[in-house]
């Protein structure tokens, strides 16, 4: 029925576009600001992640959002109510923690009836609503049993059988796979994308794995030292970013620092620092550049034998293989001494040995230029 | 003597069968339990055998032959129709169980706070520093504290001297009373005693409790008096078990305090024990037999102790 | 009177011997509690000849004593050594119950002198744990007061030689209380005045002997009736008493947190001394006299060192020098004449006859009368 089908009924009438919204939030530890003057805003059912290296302040960013910390400046929304001084507890947020948080003096079923109970729920829809977030992480016939004989998959599921059951209008996800292994994680990120899309809730992920933020985000903020870096889509962030970090903290990049030799509105040609001469035909802001990096990702150069005349072409040799099965990882060192990772599909022809001598090419739109 | 030497040569070395290797295994491991094994016999296990021994022998008096073996000890205690009955004994024991249990509840209800404050809101930095300043009056023997506070709990002590004082600045005369040799005063010193302990393991078992849990249950709606009751205590419940266990076991057999501190009607058990080996009554039956039964509770404590208690925050403490 | 200020120039000499005593023997009571079981044979508890837990007793050169605090001091010692070449250790017990726990454990196998008071005299006596006195090798035993020559305790002083005697009676404040106690009715008749500052001591034999003679019977009785009637007396000013205590009343006294206590007179004496207000009486029905002794243990190492200790105190100068550096009455005639005339004339110290005709010595009772004395004890103690 209609229970079963979401846990979170959508309610039409008056819906804020934004859930949560941060308004020039800083908070400092210390002296040491943790997150500066950030500027947010995730709008309503969307799955929205902030991604950056450890120590970026993105975990801060979410316990500000959860009520655990308060922002030294700035303001926290919430469904279009500010949050100064609003506790955890009167929040309409729920938080899957990193380490899980589950009460190992309670079994499973009462870690997820906790938050009901409190509310003071009547007992036949507690049971109800637990028993349907069971069924909805696949939990069922684990009720019975203490956190402490449940494997970290399992536990995981429970932390957000916990959280959902509360129906909030967003939920907070710290690091939430980052306690499992690899093939675990896979599947529990595709169970997360289905939970997200059956339940129509706002998720607000924080990660440090820019793989699991690109496949399950609507969008993305990267965070680079207490502030944010980039928000766009997980195309945008990939395909286009704004600053060298972004684009090497997003996926593989080969970057090549220069100066801009010659811009004629529609080329820019860049002389790299090792003497390269590269032609480039994308950049956020061509116009005012000087010293640029250019950002060439490791798939889109090609691998030959003779020379081409796409517009980047330098000649080198293999210095170094790895074989990743659906594709090979290449280091070529050309001939100025410059390395370049270049990966190929794992197609005949292109399984070249070591010390080989090869041609790299890439064309001008498939390289960008930052700001250095 | 050539000739003898082959025969020895064959016997200090046997073949090594199924025997000699099972020795082999047990060997090592024996001989580094032996020292602690040892002890334990020699100075538990066999004292409190002596104990039960003497226990069984009714009435009997150092120099004096025993008259018979039996539990006529324990029925003098316990039995009320034995003729020999005395009705105090019993009296005794509950009194000191009502100590040790009051000083265990006060102890508790004192040391919780104290130990939540030191453990989870105490600015980290001073949180050692407190924490070893709680634990300073240990250094000194409680002999000595306990005679401090007789000083402080006389009709004329620093205690009734504040009360004076108090009841000066507020104008509202307060009730002075003499607080020592009384059970009031025995309370007092027990937990005084024993607070440190309590607040120490207390401390220890708090402070191990994820903090993302106390946040999870705020996350989950809780107010923090919920989540004090929900979360907290039940968290700590293996520490508050210990702790109690703890200061109820030393407060039972605490000689100290009751003879200091205690008046006329404050005879404890433990006292009482004394007085049946070194004091004037003298009757090492029945003192034996009173041992045994404090050794039994005492043990049934520590047995709850092992089975409930939290064994890594005494440690710690 | 060059003696004189030896007596009267230390006011709070009395505090520290007696707190510290008061403290070593309840620590020595906690670590005795711990350490009581530390022989095999019950029914056999007295000591054979092996060798004892404190160590050093085949030492000819070391004597070892054990005895009540104050009545050795470090002064007397080196005096000793300075004789005898022999070195001393002083061991302190608190009541004469624990010595004979200690020595009846086999703890005190290193002990060549030990001060039981008389009544122990006697019971150790029977236990046999007292050796015979050579008479050939004690010198000065005339000099002992007539009282002494054959006391009940220990007849022709074949196991004991008699060290010091006292009395045992009130101790008050005289600003604290109304009236002039004159005898042990005096608590009862000013219970509700002097509620919870008035102490009896913490000996059976004392604090029931007391209430016996306010009875007008025997301090030694064995007659049961009369001691049912000396335990209902008890149990009616037991709510007025705020303890059962030997030591350490001092401080609370002299504070006045108490008015009045049983006491002994040679603790009494030193608190009289030291501040006016304080007073000693022997009730005038009656107290008890007791003498306290010194005996060679039979489990005794270095008999000859014993030897020379006795007649080294034996010796009037010697005792009279204790008797005015610890305040406590000599038996010994000879020393007693060279008392100052001041410490020969205190009345707390030397009761006149007729006082002392109305006390009696505590005497040995019969099993089925001191299981009665136990009996109302551990009622009155423990209720």
């Amino acid at each position: 029925m209609a229970q079963t089908v979401s846990l979170h009924p959508v309610s039409t009438a008056s819906t804020p576009t934004l859930d949560v919204e941060l308004r020039q939030v800083s908070k400092v530890f210390d002296g040491e600001p943790a997150v500066d003057a950030i500027d947010l805003q995730v709008r309503q059912g969307e799955f929205f992640s902030i991604l950056g290296p450890s120590g970026c302040g993105k975990t801060t960013t979410l316990r500000l959002i959860a009520g655990f910390e308060q922002p030294t400046q700035g303001g926290v929304l919430i469904q279009g109510r500010r949050m100064e001084w609003v506790p955890p507890y009167k929040r309409s947020v729920n938080t899957v923690f990193q380490s899980y948080a589950l009460f190992n003096h309670l079994n499973v079923w009462d870690n997820i009836a906790f938050g009901l109970r409190i509310k003071g729920l009547a007992k036949t829809q507690i049971k109800q609503r637990v028993a349907d977030a069971l069924k909805l992480v696949k939990m069922e016939e684990f009720a019975r049993r203490h956190p402490k004989q449940l494997s970290g998959g399992q536990r995981q599921r429970i932390a957000l059988a916990r959280a959902l059951v509360n129906r909030p209008a967003v939920m907070l996800l710290d690091e939430p796979l980052g306690a499992l292994d690899l093939k675990l994680r896979k599947e529990m990120q595709v169970e997360l994308s289905n939970l997200h899309q059956q339940l129509g809730i706002t998720f607000i992920m924080v990660t440090h794995d820019q793989e699991e933020a690109l496949s399950l985000s609507d969008r993305i903020a990267v965070m680079q030292a207490g502030k944010i870096a980039q928000v766009g889509s997980p195309s945008e962030i990939y395909e286009s970013p704004r600053t060298p970090f972004v684009a090497d903290f997003i996926g593989d990049t080969n970057l090549l620092q220069g100066q801009v030799d010659y811009w004629d509105g529609q080329v820019m040609r860049v002389k790299t620092t090792t003497g390269l001469t590269v032609l480039v035909q994308r950049s956020p802001d061509p116009e005012s550049l000087k010293q640029v990096v250019v950002s060439i990702r490791p798939e889109k150069i090609h691998l030959s034998q003779s020379a081409s005349d796409s517009g980047n072409c330098y000649s080198g040799f293999v210095k170094h293989k790895m074989y990743l099965g659906t594709h090979l990882h290449c280091m070529v060192q050309l001939d100025n001494g410059d390395s370049l990772t270049v990966l190929q599909p794992n197609r005949t022809g292109n399984q070249l040995a070591v010390e080989t001598r090869v041609y790299v090419h890439w064309l001008p739109t498939d390289c960008l230029a930052l700001a250095a | 003597m050539a000739i003898a030497s082959p025969s020895e040569d064959q016997d200090s070395h046997p073949p090594l069968g199924r025997l000699g290797r099972l020795r082999a295994t047990w060997i090592g491991p024996l001989t580094l339990l032996a020292p602690s094994g040892l002890w334990l016999v020699l100075f538990l296990v066999l004292p409190t055998l002596l104990i039960l021994n003497i226990s069984l022998m009714p009435g009997l008096r150092p120099g004096e032959s025993p008259i018979g073996y039996g539990l006529g000890n324990y029925s003098q205690v316990f039995n009320p129709w034995d003729a020999a009955f005395i009705p105090v004994y019993i009296q005794v024991i509950g009194r000191s169980l009502y100590y040790a249990v009051t000083t265990t509840v006060i102890c508790l209800l004192v040391g919780f706070p104290v130990a939540y404050w030191l453990a989870l809101m105490a600015p980290q930095r001073w949180r050692n520093l407190l924490v070893v300043a709680f634990v300073l009056p240990l250094w000194t023997s409680s002999l000595l504290r306990s005679y401090a506070w007789s000083s402080l709990l006389r009709p004329s002590g620093i205690l009734n001297s504040f009360i004076e004082w108090i009841s000066s600045i507020i104008g509202v005369p307060l009730p002075t009373q003499d607080w020592l040799y009384t059970s009031t005063a025995v309370l007092i010193g027990l937990t005084y005693n024993f607070l440190p302990y309590m607040v120490l393991i207390l401390y220890a078992s708090l402070e191990k409790i994820d903090r993302a849990l106390l946040e999870a249950s705020a996350d989950l709606g809780a107010r923090p008096s919920q989540t004090f009751l929900k979360v907290t205590v039940p968290q700590s419940l293996p520490g508050i078990a210990a702790g109690c266990l703890l200061v109820f076991i030393t407060s039972m057999g605490d000689f100290v305090v009751p003879t200091l501190l205690g008046g006329a009607s404050s005879m404890t058990i433990s006292r009482l024990i004394y007085n049946q080996f070194l004091g004037i009554t003298r009757n090492w039956g029945l003192g034996s037999a009173l041992s045994m039964v404090l050794i039994l509770a005492v043990s049934l404590a520590i047995a709850l102790l092992l089975k409930y208690g939290d064994r890594d925050s005494i440690a710690e403490a | 009177m060059p003696r004189k200020p030896s007596l009267f120039s230390r006011p709070s000499r009395r505090f520290n011997p007696t707190r510290r005593r008061f403290l070593q023997g309840t620590a020595a009571a906690v670590a005795g509690g711990a350490l009581s079981n530390c022989r095999g044979g019950i029914s056999d508890v007295q000591s054979d000849d092996t060798a004892a837990t404190t160590g050093g007793e085949g030492d000819a050169k070391t004597l070892h004593i054990y005895t009540w605090a104050d009545y050795t001091n470090d002064e007397l010692a080196a005096k000793f050594t300075d004789k005898t070449g022999i070195d001393v250790v002083v061991d302190i017990y608190d009541s004469n119950e624990t010595m004979l726990a200690k020595m009846q454990a086999g703890g005190g196998d290193a002990y060549s002198l030990i001060y039981p008071s008389d009544y122990m005299v006697q019971q150790m006596i029977e236990l046999g744990m007292l050796s015979e006195l050579d008479p050939a090798r004690l010198t000065g035993m005339e000099n002992m007061l007539d009282k002494w020559q054959d006391p009940v305790y220990d007849p022709k002083n074949v196991h004991s030689v008699p060290f010091s005697w006292g009395t045992t009676g009130l101790l008050y404040n005289k600003d604290a209380v109304s009236g002039t106690p004159e005898d042990w009715d005096y608590l009862w008749d000013n219970q509700s005045d002097l509620a919870r500052q008035m102490t009896l001591l913490e000996d059976v034999r004392e604090t029931m002997g007391a209430v016996l003679k306010s009875l007008g019977y025997s301090y030694n009785s064995s007659d049961p009736d009369e001691l049912k009637e000396a335990y209902e007396r008890l149990v009616e000013i037991k709510p007025a008493l705020a303890k059962f205590m030997s030591f350490g009343y001092e401080d609370a006294l002299l504070g006045g947190d108490l008015s009045i206590v049983m006491a002994y007179s040679v603790d009494a004496i030193s608190l009289t001394l030291e501040d006016d207000r304080m007073e000693y009486i022997v009730p005038a029905s009656g107290s008890s006299v007791w003498t306290d002794t010194i005996v060679v243990p039979t489990s005794a190492p270095n008999v000859d060192a014993a030897y020379e200790w006795i007649n080294f105190m034996l010796e009037p100068e010697v005792s009279t020098f204790a008797v005015e550096s610890l305040s406590f009455a000599t038996p010994n005639a000879k020393s007693f004449d060279m008392l100052s005339d001041e410490l020969k004339n205190n009345e707390d110290l030397f009761p006149s006859e007729e006082v002392l005709a109305v006390c009696e010595g505590i005497a040995p009772l019969d099993k089925e009368t001191s299981d009665l004395y136990d009996e109302y004890w551990t009622q009155i103690t423990s209720a």
